[in-house]
């Protein structure tokens, strides 16, 4: 892994040189007049066509070795470890936990990344014995989410366990849906709420009102917006690229894994290079920034 | 319940009614507030002011009714502004519930000004995915809008004489209350280099600063405030006149100032509570 | 303001309160306004697509004879096919070239305004001299502490679990910023539909004054 980080490091500092030695090129002499026509590659784009290229060559190579069954280290994240400790507080107190996954449909990547986290936390809540409602806001996910809650329960053993009835459609409608989660939260008072997925201005009524029921609040979203009402109003958040962490560390799916590995290769390229750039640029070099500045 | 439990658990539609009677209140007896102009709002009106008659700028309206509220003061005062320069203004939508709020404002400031549709303004109206859009503009106006708003083709139109695509305008200010902004910093500036400012609502001015550091835009109004400020310019150098009303942002500031007093004065009665009920925890 | 505008200015000034009435709790008025509001835009909407989006795109172009529109049609209609469940192998075309073709736009340009842009202007000189010198400092430290924090190949632990908490704290400072933008942005909305009660019931004295005292509309 190491000999492959210098390498992939080495590359773009020889493409670097390569270009450098071509700018030192001397003056032509003038040619004659000539008309522009559309091209089919633009030169001046080709430091992004390269980073593209070593991005996708980490993906590919990352999820391939996945496949294989290669170890990928993924480090643990704190919310998950207060998933589990809030399972164990609503069986000592023998209330339900509350699941919500989002008002987004599924192809909202935040969605499919609640699905894979609900399928875990119903597989914890199986052992347990302790109730898990859903209340779904699209159809669609309705389907999605009673799949992932059986398999969860199947996966522990206890498939009798999985009732149906709890996971179930609201509505569609934004407020509505959060009105009629907080209709449930004030009823059922479960002891821990999860709320995986995208979310909007409804975040802040559903984490208020869970709030104030006492309850052990969990929440992810990748809605920058929403991320503040999360962390004032829930015991952990999630923040934005940790909900496809840990669904990719719940799931071990070697496409998750494989892109999340890519990404962690790619963010540690950008530091070194930005711990370069920014000592070059202190003393005055440029040459190395303007390879990266897109025209 | 001691003091500081009962701040903790205060019923919020109590804060709702101060918050409410204060804004009531202040909106019933108004006074006027400092104000002072970022940088960043003045490089929008320093450019417009820069340029001279007959340049065309790009206006891309992209906010609904729910947002207007902030948005709408900008697109008046930097269309009063470029009306009174006679600088031309193409306008365009890319907003499914915005077409009735350019419609608005340009009708509005075009009468106040006796600018004519297709030789002062054109409106190009409204178009659905706006990514697909922009590109398509970014190569010839006329792909995506053959005609105006109106119906009138493009090409008997006076003002699009001349005018291709992003390459012929000076500037495109992009207000927007969603997700175009995106599209248009990648697609308009992104792919073709178009110089490009942006408005935005509140929530969303700190997602672009990095765009506005980063050189990718040249200005940037965030919310009521931004559009406060680009008025107070405009009303200094006689393009919106407070007599005539026209400074719809800058008169909501009163409120604005009493009410965020009235939002620290309850969080820093909360964040009291909040540690003074700790520590009587702690000692228990 | 005249008696048409008087009567849709004062549709607009009950609904408001039907909205507020949701402060006190989820009344029928605001249900009603709910819906009313979700069933406009929506209806709205239809029309606007249909006239922009429908007609200029697909219906006019092939009253001109440009038959290649019957591809995007085709492919259009095949979107429809989800809702079968013996068709809807066919919708995948269609998600298939527009999942690409915007996938083909948008990764490159992302990459390169989301990334690279914003990569390079971090590339800034240090230094104490100016106070330009010293902000470029704390730029770089927190882009290069949130980037540690966002790292999941490493537990955080040491030097590196430190550099995770400057991250945390700059992340944290950012959502603090973009909370009190928020609000500024709310209270902008509830201060302007005040004024706006505030002036229509200053425009509806003036125009009931006017009305009783020459007992005619405007």
């Amino acid at each position: 892994m190491k000999k492959l980080c210098w390498k992939i490091l080495l590359l773009p500092l020889f493409i670097y040189f390569i270009f450098f030695s071509y700018s030192l090129a001397s003056e032509t002499e003038t040619s004659a007049e000539i008309i522009s026509a559309t091209q089919w590659f633009n030169p001046q784009r080709i430091n992004v066509f390269i980073i593209l290229i070593v991005f996708f060559a980490f993906v590919l190579y990352f999820i391939q070795k996945a496949k294989k069954g290669g170890s990928l280290f993924v480090r643990r994240i704190a919310g998950l470890d207060a998933i589990e400790d809030a399972v164990g507080r609503a069986t000592e107190m023998g209330k339900p936990i509350l699941y919500i996954s989002g008002i987004e449909d599924m192809d909202n990547l935040q969605t499919v990344a609640s699905m894979i986290i609900l399928g875990n936390v119903a597989e914890m809540v199986a052992a347990y014995d302790v109730p898990l409602l859903v209340p779904v806001c699209l159809p669609f996910v309705v389907t999605v989410a009673e799949e992932a809650v059986k398999q969860g329960y199947a996966k522990a053993g206890r498939p009798e366990a999985y009732n149906r009835d709890n996971v179930r459609y609201l509505t569609s409608e934004q407020f509505a849906y959060a009105a009629g989660v907080n209709g449930i939260m004030l009823r059922e008072k479960p002891a821990a709420n999860f709320m995986f997925g995208s979310f909007y201005a409804e975040s802040l009524l559903m984490a208020e009102t869970g709030l104030s029921t006492g309850a052990i609040q969990v929440a992810g979203t990748a809605n920058i917006h929403q991320l503040p009402f999360f962390v004032v109003a829930c015991d952990f958040t999630l923040i934005g690229e940790e909900l496809f962490a840990a669904s990719a560390y719940l799931s071990r799916e070697p496409k998750l894994l494989g892109s999340l590995k890519a990404s962690d290769l790619a963010k540690f390229l950008i530091m070194v290079m930005l711990v370069l750039g920014v000592l070059l640029e202190t003393f005055g070099i440029t040459k190395f920034t303007s390879w990266f500045f897109v025209q | 319940m001691n003091f500081y439990e009962r701040m903790m658990n205060l019923d919020r539609r109590w804060i709702y009614l101060v918050i409410g009677l204060v804004v009531v209140i202040t909106a019933i007896f108004p006074f006027d507030v400092p104000l002072y102009v970022t940088p960043e709002v003045r490089s929008i009106y320093d450019y417009i002011e820069s340029l001279n008659p007959g340049d065309v700028l790009m206006i891309g309206v992209d906010y609904a009714p729910e947002v207007m509220a902030e948005l709408h003061p900008m697109t008046y005062a930097i269309s009063r502004q470029c009306f009174k320069k006679d600088v031309k203004l193409l306008l365009c939508c890319l907003h499914q519930n915005g077409p009735g709020m350019v419609e608005q404002v340009i009708s509005q400031v075009s009468k106040e000004y006796n600018k004519i549709n297709g030789v002062d303004y054109v409106y190009l109206g409204y178009k659905p995915y706006p990514g697909i859009t922009i590109l398509a503009m970014g190569q010839n106006f006329r792909i995506p809008f053959p005609e105006d708003y109106y119906g009138t083709p493009l090409d008997s139109l006076p003002m699009m004489r001349g005018l291709t695509n992003f390459d012929n305008v000076k500037a495109i200010i992009n207000i927007s209350g969603g997700s175009g902004t995106e599209l248009w910093i990648n697609f308009a500036n992104g792919r073709y280099n178009a110089k490009l400012a942006i408005g935005v609502t509140g929530v969303m001015t700190s997602d672009y600063y990095p765009f506005l550091q980063s050189g990718q835009i040249f200005g940037l109004i965030g919310g009521m405030k931004g559009a406060s400020e680009y008025e107070y310019l405009a009303e200094k150098d006689g393009y919106i006149s407070r007599a005539k009303n026209q400074l719809s942002a800058y008169k909501t500031m009163p409120i604005q100032t009493t009410s965020h007093l009235v939002v620290i004065l309850f969080i820093v009665l909360g964040n009291i509570g909040f540690f003074m009920s700790k520590k009587k925890k702690s000692r228990i | 303001m005249g008696t048409e505008e008087i009567i849709w200015n004062g549709v607009a000034a009950f609904l408001v309160l039907c909205i507020y009435t949701f402060l006190y709790k989820d009344t029928p008025l605001y249900k009603f306004a709910e819906h009313l509001v979700v069933g406009v835009s929506a209806g709205y909407f239809a029309v606007i697509l249909y006239y922009n989006g429908f007609v200029p795109k697909l219906i006019t172009p092939l009253k001109q004879g440009q038959w290649v529109y019957i591809i995007p049609a085709i492919l259009g209609m095949m979107m429809w096919t989800r809702f079968s469940k013996k068709w809807s192998w066919l919708s995948r075309f269609s998600l298939a070239f527009y999942i690409g073709s915007g996938t083909g736009f948008a990764i490159p340009l992302y990459m390169q305004n989301y990334v690279l842009r914003q990569f390079s202007s971090s590339m800034l000189p240090m230094g104490f001299s100016s106070w330009a010198l010293f902000c470029n400092i704390l730029i770089i430290i927190g882009v290069l502490s949130a980037l540690v924090y966002f790292f999941f190949s490493k537990e955080h632990t040491g030097i590196f679990g430190g550099t995770a908490k400057i991250g945390i704290w700059t992340l944290m400072i950012g959502f603090g910023a973009g909370f009190g933008l928020t609000v500024m942005g709310r209270i902008s909305l509830l201060a302007e539909r005040v004024v706006f009660l505030r002036e229509y019931l200053l425009e509806l004295k003036y125009y009931l004054y006017l009305l009783f005292k020459y007992g005619l509309p405007l």
